[in-house]
C-alpha cells in the first residue's frame, strides 16, 4: 500500500536563546505519519516532548526544518493560517483537560465546531457527548465535573470536528489509575471508529505499546523505539 | 528609593494598588479640605453679616465689666444712629455709623474714590476728620468726593463712597443713605444727646470656645436694653445649592473610597497569590514571622508612603488653587487653609485606614501561612477569617464618610443611597445580562463568545457593570448639575439677573425710569410697591413677648423697619409651602399677608394668625394666609411679608425694582440720578460675581471628584482584568489551538468591552435621566435640562473599551504552546 503521509516531519529543529547562548531543544527530527496510524512519543522529562508536540501541531514554529500536514507545508504558514488548518484537520486532548470554565459541557464541545463553521453544530455536539456518556450533563459547568468526566468532554470536543489527526498530550496525566484506564480505552475506541491518526505523548511505556509505532525522544533527538508496539 | 522598594513597583498588581491609594488620598484630601473651606467661608459670611462672632447691642454703651469680660479678644464698638448731614443749605437724613480703627472685624469695606469709580477693598473705616458716604448722599446733595459736610457741630471731608459694608446684611432694612465716620469725631459732633435713637454694638471676634466663655460671662451682666447674639443665632441662610453640591461631593468621595478599596483588595489578592509560594518557602527555610513581615510588608509600606504624600500634596495644591481663585481681589483673603487639626489628621490617616482595612489583613495572613500549606498547595481557599476581614474592610469607607460629613443625618442619607445602589443596580442588571445571553444565540460568533464571557461570570461582571454605571452616572450628573447651576446663573446674568436695584421710586418717576431703561437697553424687572413698617403684635400680643415664649433669639427682621410689599403674582423663586397665594389665574382668592417660611418658623407664625404692623400712617392688621419658601440665592427682590393686592392702598408707597444694565459707561447711571436724584441705586454686580465664582469653583471641584470616581472605577476594571488575565490568556490560547484566528479573538475582546462599557453607559444614561428629574425639582425649580454633559457616559464607555482592550492585549499575545508548557516539559 503506497499511502501519502498525513504528517511529514523533515529535519525539524528548535533552538531558543538561553543565558549562556543558544540552547538546542530539538535537532534533526524526521518522521512521517500515515492516515489512521498511531504513534506514541515517549521520553524523559526535559527531553522536548511538549516542544515537539507544539511544533507538530503548529502551536509553535521551528527554527529549522519543516512540518507538512496533509501534503502541504504547515509550519511555514502564518499563525492564523496554521490555526485554520489545525481547526480543519486536528483535534487536541490535553493533560489538564483545558475546558473553558465559563462554558457548559455542551458549549465546550460546540466551541471548535463554531470556530470552524461546521454545519449543524448543536446536534453534532450532542451526539458526541452522548458517545462519551455525558448526554445527561450537557448544561453542567466544568467545575462541577470529575476529572474523568472533564477528560471525556475533552475527547468529545476533539472528535466532534472529525479530525484527521488527534494530538493527545499525556491524556491520563491528571487522572487516577482507574479513570485513566477508562479514558484510554475510550480514546482508542473513538480513534478506531473515526479513523483518525494519533500522536500520543506519554511517560507511560505500557500505554505507548498500544500505538502502532513508538518513537522515543532523548536530548532533543527522536529515535524509533526498540520496544514492540501493538498492532491495532 | 532602594532596590526592595523598587521591586514592589515591578509588580503590576502593586502599581494598580498604588494608583488606587493615590486617587483615594487625593480625593479624600481634597474633600476634607474643601469641606473645611466651605464651612469656614459660610461661618465667616455669617460672622460678616453679624459683624463679629458675638454681638452685644444696646441703647447705651456697654458696661466696663462687660468690656473686661472680653479677656483680650478682638473687639470693636460700633455706634449706629440716625442723624442729618448738611451741605450748604441742604439737609439729608442719614443712617450714620461711627467706627474705630478695629472695624470691621470680618470682611472688608468696599469703597470707591468717586461716584462711578470701581470699588476697592479697605480693611479700615475712615480716618478721623473723614467721612465716607453712600452713593445716594452724593446724588441727593449734588456733591462729589472732597466736599465738606457738617454732621452736628463738626465739619468732615467726604473721602470715600461706600459700596458695601461687610455687616450691612443681605436685606434692605434701612432705606436712609449711609455715612461712616470715625468714633473719635463722634463726641465733637454732639449729635448723641438724650433721646437720640442710637444703637451701640460691641462686636467680638474670637474662636468658638472663647466666644462661649465670653457669652456666659456677659449674660449675667445684661441690662434690659441689651441683647447678646452669636453667629449660630444669626445664621439666617442655608448654604442652598452649595450644600447640595457638598452632599454630592461627599457621596462621590465615599464611592471613590469604596472603589479604591475594592482595587486595593483585588490587587492585594493578586499580590498575595504571587507571593504565597515565597512566603511558604521562607517559612520552610526557617524565617521568623518578624522577618516575613519586614520582607513582605516593609517594602509595600515604604513604596506606598511617597504615593500617599503625593496624593495629599496634590489635594492641598488643588484646594490652595481653589482658595486663591475664591479670594482673588479680597484684601482680607486669608491665604491659610481653613482645615483644623482634626481635618489634617483625617487627611493623613484616611489613606492609612483604607490600606489597613483592605490590604493589611491579607498581607498579615500571608505571614501566618504554614509552610506545609504551601507545599501541599492548600492555599487560596477562602476562610471565614478572610470573609470577616473583608466585611470589616467595607466599614472603612463608612468611617471615612463619617469623618467627612460629621453629621449623622447626612451620613445616614449617604449610606442609604449607597446601600440602595449597591443592591438595586446588580438586581436590575442581572436580568438584562441574562436576557442578552439568551438573545445572543442568533448573533455573530464574536458577540456570542463575548456575551458568554460576561454573562457566565455574574459575580465579576455585575459588580463591575454596577460600578461603571454608577461612576458614569455620577460623572454625567456632576457635569450636568454643575453646568446647570452655572448656566442657570449665567442664563440669568446676561439677560435677566438684575445687577442694580432701585429704591425710593415714586409713581411719577416710573415713566422717566421706563424711558431711561429703553434708551440704555436695560432690562426691567417687576416693580414692587413698598412701604416701611414694623411687625409689632402677633395675635394681639406684643411681638417681643410673643416670640420669647417660642425662642430665645430674636430674628434680625424684628430689629429694624421692614420693607413691606403687596403683589398679585407670586414672585419668581417663591413657592407657597402652606396656605393659599393671594390670587389664582389673576382672580383674588385671599386677603391677607404671605410670610417667608424661615421667619414664620422663628416667630412661630401659622396660618390665620393676626399680625399688627406699624407704619408712619399708624397701625394696621393683616391675617397670615400663606407661608412661602423663598430662594434667597436668586438676587431678585425678596420680601419677608407680601400683602394681598390693595392692602397697602392707604400707605405711603414708593416703588422698588431691579433691572439688568449691560456693562458700559457709568455716565448712564449718572444721567438717571440727575433725572431722579431722590432714588436709591444699589449696585449688586460684585456680589453676583462673587456668588457665581463660588458656585463655579464648587461645581468644578465636584466634577473633579466625579472624574476621580470614574478613574477609580477604571482601576477596578484594570484590577479585575489583571486578576483574570491568566484565565483569559488560557482561553484564548485554547481557542487558537482549536482553530480560532487572532482576528476573531480580537473582535471578541472588542465586543466584550463594548458590551461592558456600552451597556454600563446606557444604564448610566437611564439613571441620569431618572436622577435628573428630582434633582431638577430640588435645585432648579423643576426645569429638567438637556446638555452634552449627559453624553459623558458614552465617552467614558470608550475609555472602558480602550482599557479593556489594552488590558487584554497580553492575553491575546500568549502563545498557544503555553497550554502544553503549563504541564509538560
Amino acid at each position: 500500500m503506497n499511502q501519502s503521509p498525513l504528517l511529514d516531519v523533515r529535519d525539524l529543529g528548535k533552538q531558543v536563546s538561553g543565558p549562556d547562548g543558544p540552547l538546542t531543544l530539538l535537532e534533526a527530527v524526521n518522521f512521517t505519519l500515515l492516515p489512521r496510524e498511531s504513534v506514541a512519543i515517549t521520553g524523559p522529562s526535559g527531553s522536548g516532548k511538549s516542544t515537539l508536540l507544539g511544533l507538530l501541531a503548529g502551536l509553535d514554529v521551528p527554527t529549522s526544518g519543516e512540518v507538512l500536514l496533509g501534503g502541504a507545508s504547515f509550519s511555514a504558514l502564518a499563525e492564523d493560517a496554521r490555526a485554520v488548518r489545525r481547526g480543519e484537520l486536528c483535534g487536541f486532548v490535553f493533560q489538564s483537560f483545558h475546558l473553558v470554565d465559563d462554558l457548559n459541557v455542551l458549549e465546550n464541545v460546540l466551541l471548535p465546531l463554531e470556530l470552524n463553521h461546521i454545519p449543524d453544530p448543536l446536534n453534532r455536539a450532542r451526539q458526541w457527548l452522548g458517545r462519551v456518556g455525558l448526554d445527561h450533563r450537557l448544561k453542567h459547568f466544568p467545575a462541577t465535573l470529575s476529572g474523568g468526566e472533564q477528560q471525556r468532554v475533552a475527547l468529545a470536543r476533539a472528535f466532534a470536528v472529525t479530525p484527521k489527526l488527534l494530538f493527545a498530550d499525556e491524556p491520563t496525566g491528571s487522572l487516577d489509575h482507574g479513570n485513566g484506564a477508562r479514558i484510554i480505552e475510550l480514546l482508542f475506541e473513538l480513534n478506531r471508529e473515526a479513523g483518525t491518526a494519533l500522536i500520543l505523548v506519554t511517560h507511560d511505556a505500557q500505554l505507548a505499546t498500544r500505538c502502532q509505532r513508538h518513537l522515543c525522544l532523548e536530548q532533543g533527538r527522536l529515535y524509533e523505539s526498540a520496544l514492540e508496539s501493538a498492532q491495532l | 528609593m532602594n532596590a526592595v522598594t523598587l521591586r514592589a513597583w515591578r509588580d503590576s498588581a502593586f502599581r494598580l494598588l498604588a494608583a488606587a491609594l493615590f486617587i483615594a488620598t487625593f480625593a479624600l484630601t481634597t474633600m476634607v479640605l474643601l469641606n473645611a473651606e466651605l464651612a469656614q467661608r459660610f461661618a465667616v459670611r455669617t460672622a460678616e453679616f453679624l459683624g463679629g462672632d458675638l454681638q452685644l447691642s444696646g441703647s447705651q454703651p456697654p458696661l466696663s465689666q462687660q468690656t473686661d469680660a472680653l479677656a483680650g479678644a478682638r473687639h470693636t464698638l460700633v455706634v449706629d444712629f440716625s442723624t442729618v448731614v448738611v451741605h450748604t443749605d441742604r439737609l439729608l437724613l442719614v443712617s450714620a455709623r461711627a467706627v474705630d480703627n478695629d472695624y470691621p472685624l470680618y470682611g472688608v469695606l468696599q469703597v470707591a474714590n468717586d461716584r462711578f469709580a470701581p470699588a476697592a477693598a479697605r480693611q479700615r473705616g475712615p480716618a478721623p476728620g473723614e467721612l465716607w458716604v453712600g452713593d445716594q448722599v452724593l446724588d441727593q446733595l449734588g456733591i462729589a468726593v472732597g466736599a465738606r459736610l457738617t454732621v452736628g457741630n463738626k465739619e468732615l471731608t467726604v473721602a470715600g463712597v461706600i459700596r458695601q459694608l461687610p455687616d450691612q446684611g443681605g436685606g434692605f432694612y434701612s432705606m436712609n443713605p449711609r455715612i461712616l465716620l470715625h468714633r473719635d469725631d463722634l463726641a465733637a459732633t454732639g449729635v448723641l444727646g438724650p433721646g437720640t435713637r442710637v444703637l451701640y454694638r460691641l462686636l467680638v471676634g474670637a474662636p468658638a470656645r472663647a466666644i462661649t466663655a465670653i457669652h456666659s460671662g456677659i449674660t449675667s451682666t445684661l441690662r434690659p436694653d441689651q441683647r447678646l447674639e452669636q453667629v449660630a443665632d444669626a445664621a439666617v441662610r442655608s448654604m442652598g445649592p452649595l450644600r447640595q453640591l457638598t452632599l454630592w461631593a461627599n457621596l462621590g468621595v465615599l464611592l471613590i473610597s469604596l472603589l479604591c478599596g475594592a482595587t486595593i483588595y483585588l490587587a492585594t489578592v493578586q499580590r498575595v497569590r504571587r507571593r504565597t509560594r515565597l512566603a511558604g518557602l521562607l517559612r520552610a527555610f526557617g524565617a521568623q514571622r518578624k522577618q516575613l513581615v519586614s520582607r513582605l510588608l516593609g517594602a509595600d509600606i515604604a513604596a506606598l508612603l511617597p504615593v500617599t504624600a503625593m496624593g495629599i500634596a496634590l489635594g492641598v495644591g488643588t484646594i490652595t488653587l481653589l482658595q486663591s481663585a475664591l479670594t482673588a481681589g479680597d484684601l482680607d483673603g486669608n491665604q491659610t487653609l481653613a482645615a483644623s487639626t482634626g481635618d489634617w489628621m483625617a487627611v493623613i490617616f484616611s489613606p492609612l485606614l483604607l490600606w489597613l482595612a483592605f490590604s493589611f489583613p491579607q498581607l498579615i495572613a500571608l505571614t501566618r501561612i504554614p509552610a506545609m500549606h504551601v507545599l501541599q498547595q492548600r492555599v487560596g481557599q477562602r476562610t471565614m477569617a478572610a470573609t470577616l476581614a473583608l466585611l470589616g474592610a467595607l466599614s472603612a469607607p463608612v468611617v471615612l464618610a463619617a469623618l467627612l460629613t460629621r453629621s449623622l443625618a447626612d451620613l445616614g442619607q449617604l449610606l442609604l443611597v449607597l446601600a440602595g445602589l449597591g443592591t438595586l443596580l446588580p438586581a436590575l442588571l442581572w436580568p438584562l445580562l441574562k436576557g442578552f445571553d439568551l438573545a445572543s444565540q442568533r448573533l455573530a460568533l464574536p458577540t456570542r463568545l463575548a456575551v458568554r464571557r460576561l454573562s457566565r461570570r455574574p459575580a465579576l461582571t455585575l459588580p463591575l457593570m454596577a460600578t461603571l454605571t454608577l461612576a458614569m452616572a455620577v460623572l454625567a450628573l456632576a457635569g450636568q448639575t454643575g453646568h446647570q447651576l452655572l448656566t442657570s446663573w449665567r442664563a440669568q446674568l446676561p439677560t435677566e439677573a438684575p445687577n442694580y436695584f432701585i429704591l425710593n421710586l415714586f409713581d411719577r418717576d416710573r415713566e422717566t425710569l421706563r424711558r431711561w431703561m429703553a434708551e440704555h437697553g436695560a432690562q426691567p424687572q417687576e416693580l414692587y410697591p413698598v412701604m416701611r413698617g414694623r411687625l409689632t403684635e402677633i395675635n394681639q400680643v406684643p411681638v417681643r413677648e410673643a416670640i420669647t415664649k417660642e425662642s430665645n433669639s430674636e430674628p434680625e427682621a424684628l430689629n429694624r423697619d421692614l420693607i413691606l410689599t403687596q403683589a398679585a403674582r407670586l414672585p419668581n423663586g417663591n413657592r407657597v409651602q402652606d396656605g393659599q397665594w393671594h390670587t389664582e389665574d389673576g382672580s383674588p382668592i385671599t386677603t391677607g399677608v404671605s410670610v417667608e417660611q424661615e421667619l414664620a418658623q422663628k416667630l412661630g407664625l401659622k396660618l390665620g394668625d393676626n399680625l399688627q404692623f406699624v407704619s408712619n400712617r399708624g397701625a394696621f392688621h393683616s391675617t397670615v394666609t400663606s407661608v412661602r419658601e423663598v430662594d434667597w440665592e436668586t438676587f431678585a427682590p425678596n420680601f419677608y411679608f407680601i400683602f394681598s393686592p390693595g392692602s397697602l392702598a392707604n400707605q405711603d408707597i414708593t416703588w422698588l425694582t431691579s433691572f439688568w444694565l449691560p456693562p458700559g459707561d457709568g455716565a448712564r447711571l449718572a444721567q438717571l440720578l440727575r433725572q431722579l436724584p431722590h432714588i436709591t441705586l444699589l449696585d449688586i454686580n460684585a456680589l453676583l460675581d462673587k456668588a457665581q465664582g463660588i458656585v463655579g469653583q464648587a461645581s468644578r471641584a465636584v466634577f473633579l471628584l466625579a472624574t476621580l470616581l470614574m478613574l477609580a472605577a477604571l482601576l477596578v476594571l484594570a484590577t479585575a482584568l489583571l486578576g483574570g488575565r491568566d484565565r483569559r490568556a488560557r482561553d484564548y490560547a485554547l481557542a487558537r489551538t482549536l482553530g480560532a484566528r487572532q482576528q476573531l479573538l480580537q473582535r471578541t475582546t472588542w465586543t466584550e468591552f463594548l458590551i461592558l462599557g456600552g451597556g454600563s453607559a446606557m444604564c448610566a444614561l437611564v439613571a441620569v435621566q431618572v436622577a435628573l428629574y428630582p434633582l431638577s425639582e430640588r435645585l432648579f425649580a423643576g426645569e429638567p435640562a438637556w446638555s452634552m454633559w449627559q453624553l459623558l457616559p458614552l465617552i467614558a464607555a470608550l475609555l472602558v473599551v480602550w482599557c479593556g482592550v489594552v488590558g487584554s492585549r497580553a492575553a491575546l499575545d500568549r502563545p498557544s504552546a503555553s497550554l502544553l508548557r503549563e504541564q509538560g516539559d
